[in-house]
């Protein structure tokens, strides 16, 4: 269990305010985003490729200074180095290692480098949770990509975190491995630590999270629980049919149609909640254009293509 | 507490392949030498030897590593240096490390403090090596004895040995500017083989330059400039004339001290801004 931290409960462990950052060559990667996490929830952070997610996490970490805004930890304004960094575990996108040490080595080096003595509090849950057995021992060049993402989140874990903050925590892993993460993702969550994860796997996010934050092109799209952003989607309908663009002409000009988005081979089309399927199927049929298969989708992946494409369209 | 980036750093330095290859360059080197002194031919007259030692090197082992020095501080050690400094911050930049060494509660100051400090003690060690190996080498292969051409010059063992001493630690110093700059530029690149090629581009630049005469009191400035003043403390000269180049050596082997100073402080002052400030994406 964390510790009872400070009398800072009022304010939200992870908060990031207003935040903006271009980088020198003229990218803006984060525009004014803003959003919290509050003690023991996970929240998952969705979007594109290039949607600013890792960056946010940069900031979140004092890895990068913002252009504008701020980003705080247990109420502290972040600032590179923060005390408050002692209380948090990490992996940003890959985890890495200094190649020609053992995989033990690292993790003690890497401890031993803020001071702290050797060993942390954590450690023989967190060599459990690596599951490396003896290649604990070897070098980490000799790791495939699965050991070394393992051992990336046995080294976030060596403090027992309070927080964790994870970028793409099952890149690489196979299937077997990811349900284990995240089944310790669950674990820990339910013990009160509080997650911030990014990823690009819906399904992952659905399992593991309770509240959602998409992005899109640096901006918040949609913030909320998994619940709420399901609700706000209305329904979405999936369509195969002959000819997609007719259709999509046809359907957009449609009273009650939020939105279409192609979703090869078919089309996702997000409804008001009063419309139905029949209704399109007629619209479609008039319009004479095959409809193959109908199909209603109540997932989180239909709700971020949803959102993400709206965005897009807007622009 | 405040030593833990120095000694984490030295940890992995010291368990580190690369670092016992290059030692063991620095420390090879002499070695070959005395073979070539003892068993090579006399050479001819003429033949490259402008600081005189390596024919005094055959009278006495101790003018070995001073020899060895002479031979290897213009190149060979300038390489050496470049690669333990060039590498100190970009070698965990490029093995995406460094992200992992920032999210903790220890300031970039003290992260790359300690490094700093690595890279020249890896530098002064490089130095000693050459100094220490070549001593041992030349006492097995021509013995512990004074220098002596008669009515020009006479020193003692005890002369020569604090000699070695002083010209050894003047040497490393004068290394510092090579160090500095491989460590600046390492905090500015996530490719430490673009730091190194520059850090020993910088020696080897400053080195050409100060070849060229017509440059004038500018090379005065240069950071290598002074890199052999010392060679007069072990040259055979007429023992008066001897007296006045040697002090002679020792006013320009203070200059060579006091010209590392700005550079040391200009490329430090350069690398902890930039450091501290940086956008940390590797």
């Amino acid at each position: 269990m964390p510790s009872v931290g400070p009398p800072t409960t009022t304010s939200p462990i992870i908060a990031v305010d207003g935040l903006s950052k271009r980088f020198s060559n003229g990218v803006l990667a984060v525009d004014d985003l803003t959003f919290a996490v509050e003690q023991g929830q996970v929240c998952g952070m969705l979007g594109p490729n290039g949607a600013g997610k890792t960056t946010t996490l940069r900031i979140l970490l004092g890895l990068v200074r913002p252009t504008e805004g701020s980003t705080s930890l247990f109420g502290r304004r972040v600032t590179p180095s923060a005390r408050e960094l002692a209380r948090v575990g990490t992996m940003i996108e890959q985890a890495a290692f200094v190649p020609y040490l053992s995989g033990m080595r690292n993790l003690r080096l890497w401890w031993e480098a803020s001071g702290a003595d050797w060993p942390p509090p954590g450690l023989h849950h967190a060599l459990e949770i690596a599951g490396l057995g003896p290649a604990i021992d070897r070098r980490v060049k000799t790791y495939s990509l699965g050991m070394h993402q393992r051992l990336g989140v046995a080294r976030s874990l060596l403090a027992n975190p309070e927080v964790l903050v994870l970028d793409e925590p099952t890149v690489g892993l196979d299937p077997q491995e990811m349900r284990s993460i995240r089944q310790l993702l669950q674990e820990l969550a339910r013990e009160g630590v509080t997650v911030l994860l990014s990823s690009h796997l819906l399904a992952e996010v659905e399992e593991v999270c309770t509240h959602v934050v998409v992005m899109d092109r640096g901006r918040l799209v949609a913030s909320g629980t998994v619940g709420e952003l399901m609700q706000h989607a209305g329904t979405t309908a999936y369509l195969e049919v002959g000819d997609t663009a007719r259709a999509r002409q046809v359907l957009s000009t449609l009273a009650g149609v939020r939105s279409v988005v192609e979703a090869p081979p078919g089309l996702a089309i997000e409804l008001d909640p009063d419309v139905t399927r029949a209704a399109l199927v007629a619209a479609l049929v008039h319009a004479e254009v095959q409809v193959e298969t109908v199909m209603q989708r109540h997932r989180l992946e239909d709700v971020f293509v949803g959102l993400v494409g709206e965005e897009t369209m807007r622009q | 507490m405040r030593l833990a980036t120095f000694r984490t750093d030295m940890a992995k330095q010291g368990r580190r392949a690369r670092t016992y290859v290059a030692l063991g360059v620095m420390a090879g080197l002499p070695i070959l030498m005395t073979f070539a002194f003892k068993y090579g031919g006399r050479g001819e007259r003429g033949d490259r030897d402008p600081t005189e030692l390596f024919r005094l090197a055959r009278q006495s082992g101790i003018v070995v590593p001073a020899a060895a020095l002479a031979a290897l501080s213009g190149f060979f050690l300038i390489i050496v240096v470049a690669v333990f400094s060039g590498d100190a911050v970009a070698s965990e930049a490029s093995w995406g490390n460094l992200r992992y060494l920032l999210v903790r509660p220890v300031s970039r100051a003290r992260l790359l403090a300690g490094k700093t400090v690595v890279a020249f003690l890896l530098a002064w060690i490089a130095t000693v090596s050459i100094s220490l190996v070549g001593l041992a080498a030349g006492t097995i292969a021509f013995g512990l004895h004074p220098i002596d051409v008669p009515l020009i010059v006479h020193q003692s063992v005890g002369q020569l040995l604090s000699h070695l001493v002083v010209v050894t630690a003047y040497i490393a110093w004068s290394m510092s500017a090579v160090v500095a700059f491989g460590v600046m530029l390492s905090t500015m690149t996530d490719a430490p083989a673009g730091a190194i090629f520059a850090a020993a581009g910088f020696g080897i630049v400053a080195e050409i330059l100060d070849a060229i005469q017509p440059l004038g009191f500018l090379r005065y400035g240069l950071p290598l400039h002074y890199l052999n003043a010392w060679t007069d403390f072990f040259r055979p000269t007429n023992s008066i004339i001897g007296g006045a180049s040697a002090s002679f050596a020792r006013a320009e082997m203070w200059r060579g001290v006091a010209v590392q100073v700005p550079y040391v402080v200009v490329f430090l002052a350069v690398a902890f801004w930039w450091f501290g400030r940086k956008d940390v994406l590797s």
